[in-house]
């Protein structure tokens, strides 16, 4: 159990990183058995979603003889209401909703974190920023979707704002707090007593002591991300057919369910398959962060 | 309940019910030692493998009587008081030894037993008020809980808190009964920890480090409990603590600790005496002294720093830090053995042969360079600053709250000005708005030529004033080797950067540290080390003036003399100003040429360092001095000043005298003097030649004077 | 407790002024004319200039937003763009529907998170112990959709032991409208408690690390006793936090569930009027839910403040 604090006799250290550079951290993090699990992983699903074209010349759209067909030697989830093929689907789908995490998280904790870190250039600033990203909170993400969905129509460009705006406040969040106890710490007021500039401060002394939450959170959204994509995509506000979602799948798979299980088990096997490798790394990332 | 020990001679411990202590006495042996700890050893598996962090520690406790266990951080004290206990957490386990309470071996107890005995036999006070109660239940039912396990029922236990609550000094109990712990201040915590210990009538208190977070006037009143409850309840006590001072005031016998074993044990009049411990001697000679006249003499000091349990030298643990250490020290593990006087034991190779320890050299300090005529560096008029912003409405300004009102003060350049006060006082607020951190209210601070808070003024501070934190883990940013956060200070003065290396590795030499050090991280450092590398990186700015903000409190015992030396050297060979706060009395004693008493955000003592120690005229200086512990046991019986009561909130300042509600001369022993309510004293020349901010300055000097 | 309440009003009412001015927004924010989306391609002029007329875009602005806002006050939700009637009657057709399975699985989640965070942070068997985490560990990593296809194909298509589709409602049959729940409020309740259970565990295991835990054993209060009246009061909080702002999502994900499950609830009218643009429905559906989970919040802090003195006497 990480959790369980070590007692050593009357030398306990506070949780505290310890020196070395921030990328021999992070590497040592993806040495750990998770880290290892999760960047294998990874590396299996984007490798497949990005060579998906080479893999499966044939594109999504693809149809065979049969519809609705159960899994076979050439179809191995069967085939959809077309006629496509499930698998091949599948691995589309994935593309998809990797081309929205991998784009709209990192837009996400850009600005989220610029916003958190609004404070530190002006405090009246800051405070209104807090305040629009308390009132972001306040909305649930799939109703976030739905409030998107009714201005610009369903669609990949509606999935990518509701997964940046729904972002937004954890990021600010974290990034603030980071930013109130670091300007506390006594290395920073030190600096300032120096007559250190306040970007160098904000540089050299705030952000790398910030970054490492923000990335663990980035890790842990990137989770929350699927499923608001596949949330959204199952109740029909999703990606426009005939393009593959995960969700949109799902959606449709739902209601062959009865007679086609391999419809929802294949889809929904990957995305399990995507949150574990995210989870995975936020953990191992979590771990590298607060390590005595 | 019977437990039946192992052992020949099986002896009944406890009683029936609760709240009788009259133990069984069955054999002689048993009364006359209530503890006996033979060989205690405890461990740590942890993943760099084992830490022998209790040694085979053999001690023992009579009914009645206060046991010292002292040491500094690392020496095993605290971990051999929970093994009494049975309570070290994992992944520590006691592996040996035997630890006989009324002659049972309560290392062999079933759990049960156990937890009988907890509470009823032996009880516990802790070091932190602030964590050690439980903050959703109210600390009646907290003391209440402590009679109900051990089958009182509820009504009778209710009853039975309000009385202890009462014994220990709770004003107000009824009221204050079904308060929670919040509601409480640290001292009033300490005490309600204190209750809980006592409600089931022990018959031995466990204190580990019981005043450690608290302040020198509440540190006396909590002593003076303990010694109240010893004298009238017959409790032994084991007083776990780091500081002398409390062991020469409090203590019957001391067992002096190192490296997790017994050094030195025997009744406190011979140990403080004549130690036979190299590491006892010099410990006791390194402390500075409320009395210290050895003005312009350095501090014997003890090099290197106490060793990591986990990392422990051969041979005897104190070895490679001592001076008489010779080549069979680090070969062979010294036993304790029996010295010249009855009961006086002592571990040391050396001295066994007879050989006296010779007196520390004091080194004296360099001549201290005046650069012609003292210049004023710092001069603050009338300063006050409001701390309320922080909890600032959304729709109203809050009260302004001065932690710092209305101050005046002046630094000489190669003098050091001593401010002194308890926590909440409003010191560190002062020097942090001197510095820049706090922004003042009104007032204003002047640096050399230049008003800080002027455009101009800001850089002119910077290259004048630096500041030296408490905490020098802290302090340094983790993340950054000490080369780089030197050079980031030498970058900020103009140092190019092709001379930086050299200017850094000087830096580095002038604090005693070297080279090697240069490209290490700050949690590759002890304590001691790391504040030399703060105070590196405050001279790199090449100040005339520092700020020290109890730069030695953090530090062990035998840190503090090294840090204590260094300071006074720089100044004397930089001829820098210090402004040195410090809440420990000594320590400021021996650097400081003025002294500043500081209470509730005003001054109410200021003069000579000499005359203010051996002439207080303030009522709250006299106290002060009179309730700092002194580490000698002839002083055991001085009068003493222990103030009631604890430190108004600055929030809500009393009337007229802010020390009035405190005051052992005010109203409130004096009900005419109704001046200290209406009016507030001013600062004014008194007898003696220092200023003093009371309507009755000196009254009390003589009681509290040193002799 | 009042003050503390009183001192939470500026910005609970800050937040819900702000849903409901975005709210408002919303159909201003679509390019173009919204009242030709609405009307659809073939729509006459007159027809458009109606729908103009219905959604208020004639008038100033802020006149606009007074009228609505007055109209949600006194109960005028207004008129369905798509159904012709009015937006409360089709929201009070739908709200039991929502209502039975947000309060089950709002009582699931509580009892769920709170047991099996309890039973994890506190057994002694290792056994137990790993048992518990390694159910938490795949719940949390699975979102109610998926867990609502497990059961579905569970006791839908393996089993066939509860009907995995439809409705009934509790009141009019409770035998059979039990059954029509549970499963959706199984696929809602289950993975959110799952978080709340990891939340008290770890709080649990911190608390026991805690000086006070000491000065209890010091004291001989029995493991049990430790456990109930120390270690558990003072963990709770961070579950009721967590279980206030999963009230927030409890809403969302039933939107999602009722998809699954086929239930017509307000889920679905927000679904089905978000992708007909039936923007009168959704607006009044967005406060709604915004509004029910700012009230969940302030739930939260009260009991909070019934567990913490702190808070409550601070």
């Amino acid at each position: 159990m990480e959790d369980t604090a070590h007692q050593v006799p009357e030398t306990g250290r506070s949780r505290r990183p310890r020196g070395g550079g921030a990328w021999s951290r992070y590497a040592s993090a993806l040495r750990t058995p998770k880290g290892m699990a999760a960047a294998i992983l990874l590396v299996v699903l984007i490798g497949g979603a990005l060579l998906a074209p080479v893999i499966f010349p044939g594109g999504y759209d693809q149809q065979a003889r049969g519809a609705l067909q159960g899994p076979s030697g050439a179809h191995p989830l069967g085939t959809d209401e077309f006629g496509r093929d499930i698998l091949v689907r599948t691995v589309y789908g994935l593309r998809t909703d990797l081309s929205l995490i991998l784009t709209a998280v990192p837009v996400s904790l850009v600005i989220g974190t610029l916003l958190g870190l609004a404070g530190y250039v002006s405090k009246p600033l800051g405070a209104v920023f807090q305040r629009v990203l308390d009132i972001i909170l306040g909305f649930p993400g799939l109703i976030l979707g739905i409030m998107i969905v009714l201005v610009i129509g369903t669609g990949w460009l509606a999935l990518f704002l509701a997964i940046a705006v729904a972002g937004l406040p954890g990021f600010g969040r974290m990034a603030r707090g980071g930013l109130l106890s670091e300007e506390q710490r006594e290395y920073v007021l030190a600096a300032r007593v120096l007559g250190v500039k306040r970007s160098t401060i904000m540089v050299r002394h705030i952000l790398p002591n910030v970054v490492d939450p923000l990335l663990v959170q980035a890790s842990v959204f990137m989770v929350i991300a699927i499923f608001i994509e596949a949330g959204l995509s199952i109740v029909g506000l999703g990606i426009n057919p005939p393009n593959p979602s995960l969700g949109a799948m799902l959606n449709v798979g739902a209601r062959y369910v009865q007679t086609l299980p391999s419809y929802v088990i294949g889809p929904g096997v990957m995305l399990l398959l995507l949150a574990l490798a995210f989870t995975l790394l936020s953990d191992a990332l979590n771990q590298a962060a607060t390590r005595r | 309940m019977t437990l039946s020990s192992n052992d020949t001679g099986a002896t009944a411990v406890g009683t029936t019910a609760a709240g009788t202590t009259d133990g069984p006495a069955t054999n002689d042996a048993a009364t006359d030692v209530l503890l006996d700890v033979r060989g205690l050893t405890t461990e740590f598996h942890t993943a760099e493998g084992v830490v022998r962090a209790v040694n085979d520690v053999s001690f023992s406790v009579r009914p009645g009587q206060i046991l010292g266990i002292v040491g500094e951080s690392g020496s095993g004290k605290s971990v051999t008081a929970r093994s009494i206990l049975r309570m070290v957490r994992p992944p520590g386990r006691t592996t040996a030894g035997e630890v006989r309470y009324r002659g049972t071996d309560l290392l062999t107890l079933g759990d049960k037993e156990m937890r009988d005995l907890r509470g009823r036999e032996i009880a516990m006070v802790f070091q932190d008020p602030q964590s050690a109660l439980n903050p959703v239940m109210t600390v009646g039912d907290q003391i209440a809980e402590a009679l109900i396990v051990h089958g009182a029922d509820k009504k009778k236990a209710r009853e039975r808190a309000r009385e202890l609550l009462g014994q220990v000094g709770i004003p107000d109990v009824d009221r204050r009964l079904d308060d929670y712990p919040h509601q409480f201040s640290g001292g009033m915590r300490q005490r309600v920890v204190i209750a809980v210990a006592l409600a089931s009538k022990p018959s031995l208190l466990l204190a580990d480090e019981p005043t450690t977070a608290l302040d020198v006037t509440i540190q006396a009143q909590i002593l003076r409990l303990l010694a109240e409850l010893r004298d009238q309840l017959g409790i032994a006590v084991v007083m776990i603590t780091h500081d002398m001072g409390v062991v020469a005031e409090m203590c019957d016998e001391v067992v002096v600790m190192y490296g997790g074993r017994v050094m030195e044990r025997g009744p406190v009049d011979v140990i403080f005496g004549n130690p036979q411990l190299p590491y006892t001697a010099d410990l006791l000679a390194a402390m500075p002294r409320l009395d210290d006249v050895a003005q312009g003499r350095s501090l014997p000091a003890i090099p290197g720093s106490p060793p990591d349990p986990a990392n422990l030298p051969p041979g005897c643990p104190f070895q490679p830090r001592c001076r008489m250490a010779e080549d069979v020290c680090s070969q062979q593990v010294p036993e304790l053995l029996p010295r010249v006087e009855s009961g006086h034991l002592a571990a040391c190779h050396v001295t066994q042969r007879g050989t006296p320890i010779p007196p520390l050299v004091t080194a004296a300090a360099a001549d201290r360079v005046h650069g012609g005529e003292a210049r004023p560096l710092l001069q603050i008029t009338n300063l006050r600053v409001d701390v309320s912003n922080e909890s600032r409405g959304l729709f109203r300004r809050p009260e302004p709250v001065y932690a710092v009102d209305d101050v005046s003060l002046t630094v000489r350049s190669g003098e050091t000005l001593g401010l002194v006060g308890e926590s909440g006082c409003g010191k560190s607020t002062l020097a942090r708005t001197i510095v820049g951190i706090n922004q003042p209210a009104s007032g204003t601070i002047q640096v050399g030529d230049h008003v800080v808070g002027d455009k101009s003024g800001g850089d002119a501070v910077r290259r004048t004033v630096q500041y030296v934190f408490q905490d020098p883990y802290a302090s340094l940013n983790p993340r950054r080797t000490i080369r780089q956060s030197l050079e980031e200070a030498l970058a900020v003065r103009g140092v190019p950067p092709r001379e930086r290396d050299a200017e850094a590795r000087a830096l580095l030499e002038r604090v005693g540290l070297a080279e090697r050090h240069l490209d290490r991280y700050p949690h590759a450092f002890s304590g001691g080390q790391r504040q030399r590398v703060g105070i590196a990186r405050a001279l790199a700015a090449d100040p005339k003036l520092l700020v020290l903000d109890e730069p030695v409190s953090a530090l062990d015992v035998s840190i503090q003399a090294q840090i204590i030396n260094l300071l006074e050297s720089l100044r004397d060979e930089l001829d820098l100003g210090y402004l040195f706060i410090a809440h420990d009395l000594s320590v400021v004693r021996h650097l400081s040429d003025r002294v500043v008493v500081m209470y509730l955000g005003s001054f109410v003592e200021v003069g000579d360092a000499e005359a203010v120690y051996s002439n207080p005229q303030h009522p709250y200086t006299a106290a002060l001095l009179a309730s700092s512990p002194i580490p000698d046991t002839a002083e055991k019986n001085r009068e003493r000043i222990v103030l009631g009561g604890d430190l108004p909130s600055p929030k809500n300042p009393p009337s007229g005298c802010r020390f009035r509600t405190r005051c052992p001369i005010g109203p409130l022993h004096h009900p005419e003097r109704t001046i200290c309510i209406e009016q507030a004293p001013a600062l004014e020349q008194t007898e003696t030649g220092q200023l003093a901010a009371c309507h009755f300055a000196g009254e009390l000097s003589r009681a509290g004077a040193l002799p | 407790m009042t003050r503390f309440l009183i001192r939470r009003i500026p910005s609970v009412a800050l937040v819900l002024v702000a849903t409901s001015v975005i709210a408002f927004l919303l159909p201003r924010l679509v390019p173009g004319d919204p009242a030709a989306v609405v009307a659809g391609p073939d729509a006459s002029a007159e027809t458009i200039a109606a729908i103009r007329t219905e959604l208020g875009l004639d008038r100033p602005l802020v006149s606009q937003y007074f009228d609505w806002i007055g109209g949600l006050f006194t109960g005028d939700l207004g008129q369905s763009l798509r159904f012709n009637r009015p937006v409360s009657e089709l929201i009070g057709d739908r709200l039991v529907s929502t209502l039975e399975l947000a309060l089950l699985s709002g009582v699931l989640l509580i009892v769920f998170g709170i047991g099996l965070g309890i039973l994890a942070g506190s057994t002694r068997s290792r056994w137990a112990r790993v048992l518990v985490e390694g159910t938490n560990t795949g719940l949390l990593a699975a979102p109610p959709f998926l867990v609502g296809l497990l059961l579905i194909l569970l006791f839908g298509v393996a089993f066939r032991v509860l009907p995995t589709s439809g409705e009934v409602a509790v009141l009019d049959d409770p035998g059979i409208g039990i059954q029509y729940l549970i499963l959706p409020a199984l696929a809602l309740a289950l993975p959110m408690s799952a978080g709340v259970a990891r939340l008290v565990q770890t709080r649990m295991l911190a608390v026991r690390q805690e000086d006070f835990i000491d000065l209890a054993v010091s004291k001989g209060v029995p493991p049990r006793r430790i456990d109930v009246r120390h270690v558990l009061r003072n963990s709770l909080g961070p579950a009721v936090v967590a279980i206030g702002i999963r009230f927030g999502d409890l809403l969302a994900g039933a939107v999602v569930i009722e998809a699954i499950f086929a239930r017509n609830g307000l889920g679905q009218l927000a679904v089905s009027g978000a992708q007909s643009a039936d923007y009168t429905v959704v607006q009044v559906l967005i406060v709604g839910a915004v509004f029910i989970a700012v009230i969940g919040q302030l739930l939260t802090e009260v009991v909070l403040a019934a567990l913490d003195p702190r808070v409550r006497l601070g």
